[in-house]
């Protein structure tokens, strides 16, 4: 089954007045069940859009967006997909343990399976004793890391994710990737997964979708063919390089078209 | 917790000593002021330093010591003591009242935008009325109002007033709160498909706290003025307010004794806001320490 389809999806804000932006025109996408699928392109070119279409945060102009084979609002109310975005976005009030029994708390599990998962997920995320902290004594990648666990706590097959590792700096970044690979290995969840860095895209991603604005669109699919198992040495593969710069050319292209030297724009 | 405490010395300290500033003025400018006062034009700027008009500030102090009324055993300070208690009470149920109205009121403008932009305009514009006016009406109002065995109590008119200045910034300061939410959060609770209630219990109200707490502050003190100066224009027996009328007119023969009473109210005041302060210091205790507001 596919995990996220979506059909010649437009979308354009403030249609019919003067700053109308068409930020998304006929776009269509598969997710296969537990593929990796990153979206890369310059900023504005819809990115952000399509995620929150894909978690009913919007609706499209037309045609259609469907999760586990559901519309995505039906998706949305059975809390089919977890959220993570660029800010770790964790309730300052609330321990950590809080912050992620929160989607729990939602769902109305009570008190004890509540703990029990938070447990896990803690122990998932690797940050067994930072339980009863406050997010604020926490470190931006430790943060980030309970934002995912908290994304994660209700076992969704769907992860949507929008720049999460923006903030962190290059080293914490890529120690989160391999974190972010082990823990979808482990639960065996699907990723939509947003950034502008193309070495990321790669060695997280089964496909990275290259995208380009005004109106946003997909150029290009890059198939990444480094197999399951990655580490530390995949980065040295010249597999991995080969797809870092089939992306490369994918945006080039579309820069290329921007700055007047190509031809299919306008 | 000791940063805590520590603040606190030094906040008291700093009270203490502006308060100490404004004796001092007061009695340098007794000491060398005009006795007459100073004139110009005939119009008198400067006001008269005279026993009558400005007593010692040591003076204001002793008469709390002192009976209320010749040959009386009970003091000024008992009298002061109980009439601060008496107005701190109706102030409290003001205050909450108060609260009630403007959370309430608060919530209802930030869940439907139309009665943001109907009934804000109108909080402001309340908020214009004279009290002193109003007062008196409310009063009258209020005796008219019977419900079964149910006879309003003027001291209700009274706390209605505290309530009537108190609601005003804390409805403002809690729908700015509510508000406040980031709008990543907003969507994240959106994500779990959370109703608008669950949303307000377990995020926006959480956020509005730091928003919250100085506007109650606010309020706390505000339905202490309405409060007193609600007794004063009509003459409710039993508060601070009455007494400082009564010792007022007394002011001929015993210039210092309005002073004790009006040291009773603004202590009254402090003791309010404080109230407030001591909450929200146990509330915010597990909060990141840099200021959110
Ligand atoms: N709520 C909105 N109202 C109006 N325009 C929007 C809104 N959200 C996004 N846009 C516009 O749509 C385009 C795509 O935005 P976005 O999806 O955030 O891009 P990206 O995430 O790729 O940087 C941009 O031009 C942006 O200004
Ligand atoms: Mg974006």
């Amino acid at each position: 089954m596919t995990a996220v389809s979506v059909r010649n999806v437009s979308k354009v804000f403030n249609q019919g007045k003067p700053n109308q932006v068409d930020a998304l025109s006929n776009v269509a996408l598969d997710v296969k069940q537990g593929e990796f699928v990153s979206l890369i392109g310059p900023s504005g070119c819809g990115k952000s859009t399509l995620l929150r279409l894909v978690a009913n945060l919007l609706e499209p102009t037309s045609g259609e967006v469907t999760v586990n084979g559901k519309t995505a609002a039906q998706a949305r109310l059975d809390q089919d997909y977890g959220m993570a975005f660029q800010q770790a976005g964790l309730f300052d009030w609330r321990t950590v343990r809080k912050n992620i029994e929160l989607p729990l708390e939602l769902k109305g599990w009570d008190k004890q399976q509540r703990s029990a998962r938070a447990d896990e997920m803690l122990q998932l995320v690797q940050l067994p004793e930072f339980g009863d902290h406050y997010p604020w004594q926490l470190s931006g990648g430790m943060q980030q890391r309970i934002a995912i666990a908290r994304a994660l706590a209700a076992h969704p097959p769907l992860l949507l994710m929008d720049e999460p590792f923006g903030a962190l700096d290059e080293m914490t970044r890529e120690y989160m990737q391999g974190e972010l690979l082990r823990i979808c290995a482990a639960t065996g969840t699907t990723v939509v997964f947003v950034t502008h860095s193309i070495p990321e895209a790669v060695y997280l991603s089964n496909r990275v979708v290259v995208m380009s604005p005004r109106p946003g669109r997909i150029t290009k699919v890059v198939d990444v063919s480094l197999g399951g198992e990655r580490n530390e040495d995949t980065r040295n593969r010249t597999a991995f390089f080969e797809a870092i710069t089939a992306v490369r050319e994918g945006l080039r292209g579309m820069h290329a078209a921007h700055v007047g030297l190509g031809n299919d724009d306008r | 917790m000791t940063s805590v405490v520590r603040r606190a010395v030094q906040r008291s300290a700093m009270f203490v000593a502006a308060l100490a500033l404004v004796a001092v003025i007061w009695e340098t400018y007794k000491a060398l002021g005009p006795e007459e006062g100073g004139q110009l034009l005939g119009i008198r700027i400067l006001p008269r330093t005279s026993e009558y008009a400005m007593p010692h500030v040591w003076d204001m102090f002793s008469r709390f010591g002192r009976p209320e009324v010749r040959g009386s055993a009970r003091t000024v300070f008992d009298a002061v003591l109980a009439g601060a208690w008496y107005s701190f009470r109706l102030s409290v149920a003001g205050f909450v009242f108060g609260a009630v109205i403007g959370v309430g009121l608060a919530v209802l403008m930030a869940r439907f935008k139309w009665v943001q932009r109907g009934v804000l305009p109108y909080l402001v514009v309340s908020q214009t009325v004279p009290l002193i006016a109003l007062a008196p009406l409310i009063v009258s109002w209020g005796g008219k109002l019977e419900i079964g065995a149910f006879v309003w109590p003027r001291w209700m008119s009274v706390s209605v007033l505290g309530a009537f200045l108190a609601f005003f910034p804390i409805a403002v300061g809690t729908l700015r709160g509510l508000a406040a939410a980031p709008a990543a959060s907003v969507e994240l609770m959106q994500s779990y498909a959370a109703s608008w209630t669950k949303t307000l219990f377990k995020l926006r109200f959480p956020t509005a706290v730091p928003y919250m707490v100085p506007a109650f502050r606010l309020g706390a003190s505000a339905s202490v003025i309405g409060v007193v100066v609600a007794e004063i224009s009509t003459g409710l027996r039993g508060g601070i307010g009455r007494l400082i009328i009564e010792y007022a007119r007394e002011a001929t023969g015993d210039p210092a004794k309005v002073y004790t009473a009006i040291f009773g109210a603004a202590a009254l005041g402090l003791v309010m806001a404080g109230a407030v302060v001591a909450v929200d210091v146990v509330v915010m205790r597990n909060r990141p320490k840099e200021a959110v507001v």
